[in-house]
């Protein structure tokens, strides 16, 4: 599917900042089943800069620096893109294999997978995570099948609520506690795998959801969305969605992946000045019809 | 240092120490060879000189405000440095050999952390295993794939050493990431040298100075765009372990000591907060860890960082020395890899052994550990996830069976080393000499593709015979290292270097507003400090030599009372009772605005700007604390002992005044102390007259004469007038005249002068420094004496009260648009 999303942040500050400084992952990533038609940061008050490069996992990152004193900042970030449903599954090998062999294995693609198995600043490993994810990991079970149940467990075993986490809850709470929203989801999955051994990333993305659908409607379109994905060795990559209990469809756009939510976070940002703020965010994921839609600056 | 030495012991009560290497003796008892001369001539000094050299020399590490911050100890922060008399003594041919083998590992370290932020070939080849990077907290993402320049990424590299029994040196950990301690080393030697001057010549000890002139040389070295380079040793602040020491090496290096807080990264350039300005920064050395350097890019809740430091460090705009990420290597884990790394990286074998380690991720190793755990040190992989090491020995069954089950079920996480048993070395103990435990810490720096080793390092010594741990936070002491065989070389190089003429320059255009800031409170608690001795001093004289001492009424220098932090109702106590109130007032830190707590805050303010104070000054004010504070008496002091600590003191404060003025260049740093100063005392002077204005009293003549004595203008008094002390002639002399020194006019007048040399500030026009200034001064010119003194109808002099009452809110007010034009560099950073 064709997908045009448009994010939009409004920061208002108390006082005037003079200077801020912002990391903005909001650039759609290339990958195998999403293609890149056109992508626009627009920043209001203009800023002195915009850099852009590749991150350490291969994500666009946009550093961006507004050098005049504002008291309201606006960050919209326009994109098109395509989307195509991942292809059906390999049969997949079980978590036994998958975690000896990139524990073993010092291929290129297994290194990059490999480094996905440990703890990371907001997702530690830990026994109670192993233990949970454990009961839907009985010896042999093919590993596809065996994350699918994770990601059913998890999405009934937690409670939806927004408000109750923020961007800084440690997984350890989340889990706890049993609660949280799309992030606090993917990092209890993450958590669960990683401490099993397998290589998990966080996914950082939107979701597009159709009105009117026979379904009730997802959770996580009019914001920023996160989900999982597996290393199955052979099989590649497989995302899952915890928070809406589903495989990973066309209707997930990719912005970027990581180890947790810190690599990938939209607007990381410092500010000089400024005191308090509000902040304010919208997502908008519609299809486009047949003809593009042209996206200019 | 320590002990003291009643009666010098030999080697007489010298305990035998089995089971470890010996520094001093051979195995036959015998002295080594080396440590003859050092030795016999300490035990040629007699009891008497040897305590007389050793209390020189604690007097130079308390003088000298050598500290070392303690996390959590009930002595505050601020412990004083512990160093023994007695240097650790190497040979020339054995240090060869050191020298060799720490160049070797800092190259071979310098490679690897290289491949860990550029190809990762290690890992792709199997020689590292991925877990010790992909694991590790260091290790940082975003500085992968920066190249520094030459490819150096650590300029600093240190490692600590022990000897086992046999007489082998083993490294026993690695510092990578800002390693400490060199500047300890630096006073260390300092302080020998002065102690014992004519060994130190004698034994041809090795010496420091070419050393720091290439660490110096190096860091000018790393910027990437200019000769002349901007430098700065970037600091976590006063709170850090190692503060003394940041300061001490700032200033030993000739380089400016910041904080995050005083830089700025604009267009990926970084620059340096000032009051002027902000100039260009080319290099960092970094003695904070690197997470916390960008909370832009790292550990987002620093509040100690630079935003935007990493992205001009990418661009090549600056050097950070260490690298950024640099951290990566120190984990006790990675020494079990080095042996195996070194001949692919280096061609050639390692030189000196790690400890034996063994890394739990790996199944023969981990079997060892569990089959050894009775005799092993485990350790976390990575201490910064937490943990503390464990010796298996300590435990019973049940804890090593519970530690086999943690390691057990995640091996990576765990890290298991052979119990060290550290060689001893003679220390000074209640006069004799006693075995302690000894680690040597040495440190290198990058020169070229190679590094150059500091002759000596930092020895340290095991707080009790039989400690585990050798450490600063558990409270150990250490030693000077001193390598013979001082052939001249060294000399050489720092000559060659002497004679590079760097191109002028004038003034303190850069001033971090930080310090300037520090400086002015300098100058304002100083006059405090100042005014209190003098007013505590004058007060108790009074009471001293009151004829009528057993009379019920109170000495006109009573007046300063409140000025002294002394409240409630003293007038109305007796004078036994007033005299005990003030001298427990006086030196009571509990109270606020006493003496002490005024003198506490000169010199936390003091310390906040060390390294802009000369070693002297310093020194001088250590000595007032000392002063101050007598022999540590719980007891308030008696009526003469307290009349001794302030005249005392009021000849200290004089002196580190003088010293600080005269040091001082006249720039900007020079503007703020002078204004704080100049500030202080006319609020000082007013605050004084007006304690005496109102009420009117019968006594006049005797509190104006103890005001005089008070703001120190009794002399000029008497040489003008050779007459009684008359009020309205004090008031002239302490209010209008503006050539007299000590008057409030003079401190305008000097004010004025001050602030003129300050840069105007372009993005502030019409800031009001301008008119605070001048608005006392006018109020000063136009006054009548005549009209001040006069008594009005209801026996008031209203004119007088009036005019001190503006004065004291015009230099309040000039206090404040000074900071708030010129200071307010401390806006704080919102990170979201």
């Amino acid at each position: 599917m064709r997908f045009s999303v448009t994010h939009t942040t409004t920061y208002a500050y108390v006082a005037t900042a003079s200077l801020s400084q912002m990391k903005v992952h909001l650039r759609p990533r290339e990958c195998e089943r999403q293609t890149v038609i056109a992508h626009v940061l627009d920043v209001d008050p203009a800023p002195e800069r915009i850099g852009v490069r590749q991150d350490y996992f291969g994500n666009s990152v946009s550093f961006v620096t507004i050098q005049e004193p504002h008291q309201v900042l606006h960050v919209r970030a326009r994109s098109e893109v395509v989307v195509h449903a991942p292809a059906a599954p390999a049969p997949t090998p079980a978590l036994e294999e998958v975690r000896d062999h990139v524990r073993n294995d010092r291929r290129a693609a297994c290194l990059e997978a490999y480094q996905f198995v440990f703890s990371s600043p907001r997702v530690q490993r830990s026994e109670a995570l192993a233990a949970y994810a454990r009961g839907s990991f009985p010896a042999g079970r093919p590993l596809l099948e065996a994350a699918r149940e994770l990601t059913h467990r998890i999405h009934d075993d937690f409670v939806y609520e927004r408000g109750a986490t923020d961007v800084a809850t440690p997984v350890a709470e989340a889990f706890a506690r049993r609660h949280g929203v799309c992030q606090d989801f993917a990092h209890v999955m993450v958590g669960c795998l990683r401490s099993l051994g397998l290589p998990a990333r966080y996914v950082s993305g939107y979701l597009h959801t159709r009105r009117g659908a026979p379904r009730p409607p997802w959770v996580g379109a009019d914001e920023s969305h996160a989900w999982v994905s597996v290393y199955a060795l052979g099989a590649g990559w497989v995302d899952f969605d915890p928070t809406n209990d589903v495989m990973v469809g066309e209707e997930h756009v990719t912005v970027g992946w990581g180890r947790d939510y810190g690599d990938v976070a939209p607007l990381r940002g410092v500010t000089i000045g400024g005191g308090e703020h509000t902040m304010d965010v919208t997502v908008d994921c519609e299809p486009v019809a047949v003809a593009p839609a042209v996206v200019t600056s | 240092m320590t002990g003291a030495a009643p009666a010098a012991r030999g080697w007489g009560d010298y305990p035998e120490v089995g089971g470890h290497y010996d520094e001093a003796r051979d195995e036959s008892r015998r002295l080594r060879p080396h440590w003859r001369d050092v030795l016999e001539a300490i035990a040629g000094f007699g009891p008497r000189e040897a305590e007389r050299r050793w209390q020189q020399g604690r007097r130079l590490l308390r003088e000298n405000g050598v500290t070392y911050n303690v996390y959590g100890d009930p002595r505050g922060m601020n412990r004083p440095w512990e160093l023994d008399p007695i240097p650790l003594v190497v040979p020339a041919q054995e240090w060869r050999e050191i020298e060799a083998a720490i160049v070797q590992r800092a190259m071979l370290l310098n490679r690897i952390v290289a491949d860990v932020y550029g190809p990762q070939q290690l890992l792709a080849d199997g020689l590292l295993p991925p877990e010790l990077v992909f694991g590790h907290p260091g290790f940082l993402r975003p500085c992968h794939g920066i190249v520094p320049p030459d490819g150096t990424f650590l300029h600093v590299y240190a490692a600590d050493l022990a000897r086992s029994q046999d007489g082998r040196w083993w490294v026993i950990a690695d510092r990578t990431q800002a390693p400490a301690g060199a500047g300890y080393a630096l006073e260390n030697r300092a302080v020998l040298r002065r102690t014992l001057p004519d060994l130190f010549r004698d034994c041809r000890v090795r010496r420091h100075a070419a050393f720091f002139e290439s660490y110096r040389a190096m860091l000018g070295g790393l910027a990437p765009h200019t000769d002349v380079p901007r430098v700065v040793l970037l600091t976590s602040g006063p709170y850090n372990e190692t503060y003394f020491e940041h300061a001490y090496l700032a200033r030993h290096l000739g380089i400016a000591l910041v904080e995050g807080g005083d830089l700025l990264v604009r267009d990926q350039r970084l620059f340096l907060k000032t009051l002027t300005g902000l100039p260009r920064v080319d290099v960092v050395l970094r003695r904070q860890d690197d997470v916390f350097c960008d909370p832009l890019e790292l550990y987002q809740e620093s509040t100690l960082g630079v935003p935007g430091l990493v992205q001009a460090v990418r661009a090549g705009n600056v050097a950070v020395a260490n690298a950024l990420g640099s951290g990566v290597t120190e984990s006790a884990a990675w020494m079990a890899f080095l042996e195996t790394l070194c001949p692919p990286l280096l061609g050639e074998s390692l030189r000196m052994p790690s400890i034996a380690t063994w890394w739990c991720g790996q199944e023969g190793p981990r079997q060892t550990v569990l089959d050894n755990l009775d005799r092993l040190v485990v350790k976390p992989t990575f201490p910064a996830r937490g943990g503390e090491p464990i010796f298996g020995a300590q435990l019973d069954g049940d804890g090593r069976a519970a530690l086999a089950a943690r390691i057990a079920s995640r091996p990576d996480e765990f890290v298991a080393q052979e119990q060290v048993s550290l060689s001893v070395a003679p220390v000074w103990q209640d006069g004799g000499l006693a075995p302690r435990r000894v680690t040597m810490r040495v440190y290198a720096v990058a020169s070229g593709d190679r590094y150059k080793v500091l002759p000596g390092g930092l020895t340290r010594v095991s707080h009790s015979d039989d400690g585990l741990v050798v450490s600063m936070q558990s409270g150990g002491g250490s030693k000077d290292t001193w390598v013979l065989g001082d052939d001249g070389r060294d000399a050489a190089v720092v000559r060659r270097a002497e004679e590079r003429v760097p191109s002028v320059r004038r003034g303190d255009a850069a001033l971090p507003s930080r310090v300037a800031d520090n400086l002015f409170w300098l100058g304002r608690y100083l006059e405090r400090v100042d005014f209190q001795t003098r007013a505590g001093r004058r007060l108790l004289i009074a009471i001293a030599d009151d004829p009528a001492a057993a009379g019920q009424s109170l000495p006109a220098a009573a007046v300063v009372l409140p000025a002294l932090g002394v409240t409630g109702k003293a007038g109305g106590r007796s004078l036994d009772a007033t005299e005990r109130t003030v001298i427990a007032t006086l030196f009571d830190r509990s109270v606020e605005t006493s003496l002490r707590s005024t003198a506490a805050s000169l010199h936390r303010v003091a310390w906040l700007t060390r390294d802009r104070l000369s070693l002297d000054a310093w020194r001088v004010l250590s000595r007032l604390s000392a002063q101050l504070d007598g022999s540590g008496d719980a007891q308030p002091p008696r009526l003469a002992v307290a009349i001794e600590r302030l005249d005392q003191a009021v000849v200290t404060i004089a002196s580190f005044s003088g010293m600080v003025r005269e040091a001082m260049p006249r720039g900007f740093g020079w503007v703020f102390l002078e204004a704080g100063r100049r500030i202080e005392r006319g609020l000082a002077t007013v605050e004084l007259l007006r304690s005496v204005v109102h009420p009117r009293r019968d006594d006049e003549a005797a509190v104006f004469d103890a005001v005089l004595d008070i703001v120190a203008s009794t002399m000029t008094y008497r040489s003008r007038y050779q007459a009684p002390v008359h009020a309205a002639l004090v008031i002239d002399l302490l209010l209008l005249d503006d050539s007299h020194p000590r008057s409030v006019a003079y401190q305008l007048r000097r004010i004025a002068a001050a602030v003129e040399r300050l840069p105007q500030r372009a993005d502030s026009p019409g800031d009001g420094v301008a008119r605070a200034v001048a608005r006392p001064s006018a109020r000063i010119q136009i006054a009548d004496l005549d009209e001040l003194v006069a008594w009005d109808a209801a026996g008031r002099r209203a004119h007088l009260e009036a005019l001190l009452q503006q004065i004291d809110s015009d230099l309040r007010t000039l206090s404040d648009t000074l900071t708030r034009v010129f200071l307010t560099h401390a806006v704080p950073l919102v990170a979201w």
